[in-house]
């Protein structure tokens, strides 16, 4: 993976907050406990990608 | 011919250091992930617990607080990486900036469960669940009182790295204490991800006077 700018950063932590913003009226609106937990599935699915840099595990040429 | 042979050398041992720290950079992070992997048994276990002892109820916890201290987590979690960025630019100023800042937003997150959600301090806020009391106080403060453990760990450990990188210990292109601090950070927001909507949005909430 490239290394991510400032900007891409922000834009995750963006998305992750509508996310959250989402799970939230989704509750207002008696959503089901699948759908809610798909929600936060998909925002740790965004969180272990990107921030935890999970890919690294199987790559070499990186170096930190 | 004498310093030819000893350059070689010189280049072999650089390549040889080189590939003894890649070798170790791919273990350690290995460890870590298994390490998070032991982890996921301990929290996942809390959320079979809550499913099984709350169903489609849950406790009536203030709404507001929830997304609260969930958005700072979040916040915390983007600033954590802002902060490892920096630190792969080679801007320690930066980096410094936003590892203070992500322990500032973690002692937020940590103030606002302490205070509104176990009600330690009733001069601020009165908390109406106590982890003797009922089901819903058992899960609520068994599942925030470990996720608060480890977020009090993370904010050690984020002092302990920022100590190190006002030393001079981490280069933009070495700094496994950072992306180890890093990457504990995020899964501890994880996690949060996750008892979020355990404990605040799914099910009924059941109204418990006390």
């Amino acid at each position: 993976m490239a290394k991510q700018g400032y900007g891409f950063v922000v834009l995750i932590g963006v998305i992750l907050a509508v996310l959250t913003v989402i799970e939230y009226y989704m509750a207002l609106w008696h959503f089901g406990a699948a759908l809610l937990l798909l929600v936060a599935a998909l925002k740790a699915i965004l969180v272990i990608y990107f921030f935890m840099h999970v890919s690294r595990l199987w790559k070499t040429e990186e170096e930190h | 011919m004498a310093a030819i042979t000893t350059g070689v050398h010189a280049v072999a041992a650089h390549h040889e250091a080189h590939d003894d720290y890649a070798v170790q950079l791919r273990r350690n992070r290995l460890g870590l992930w298994l390490f998070f992997i032991s982890e996921a048994f301990l929290f996942g276990g809390l959320l079979a617990t809550r499913f099984y002892l709350w169903g489609n109820t849950r406790a009536e916890l203030d709404q507001t607080i929830g997304l609260v201290v969930t958005s700072v987590l979040l916040l915390s979690s983007v600033s954590m990486r802002l902060a490892e960025t920096a630190m792969e630019k080679g801007n320690r100023q930066l980096f410094s900036i936003f590892i203070l800042l992500t322990a500032f937003f973690g002692l937020v997150f940590l103030g606002g469960v302490v205070i509104f959600e176990w009600g330690l301090i009733p001069a601020l806020y009165k908390g109406h669940l106590t982890p003797w009391g009922d089901k819903y106080g058992a899960v609520v403060f068994a599942m925030t009182g470990m996720h608060a453990l480890h977020v009090v760990s993370g904010i050690v450990f984020i002092f302990i790295v920022w100590n190190l990188a006002r030393k001079g210990h981490f280069s933009p292109a070495r700094h496994w204490g950072v992306e180890s601090c890093a990457i504990y950070w995020h899964y501890v927001d994880v996690v949060w991800i996750f008892f979020y909507p355990a404990l605040y949005l799914i099910g009924n909430a059941v109204h418990l006077a006390h």
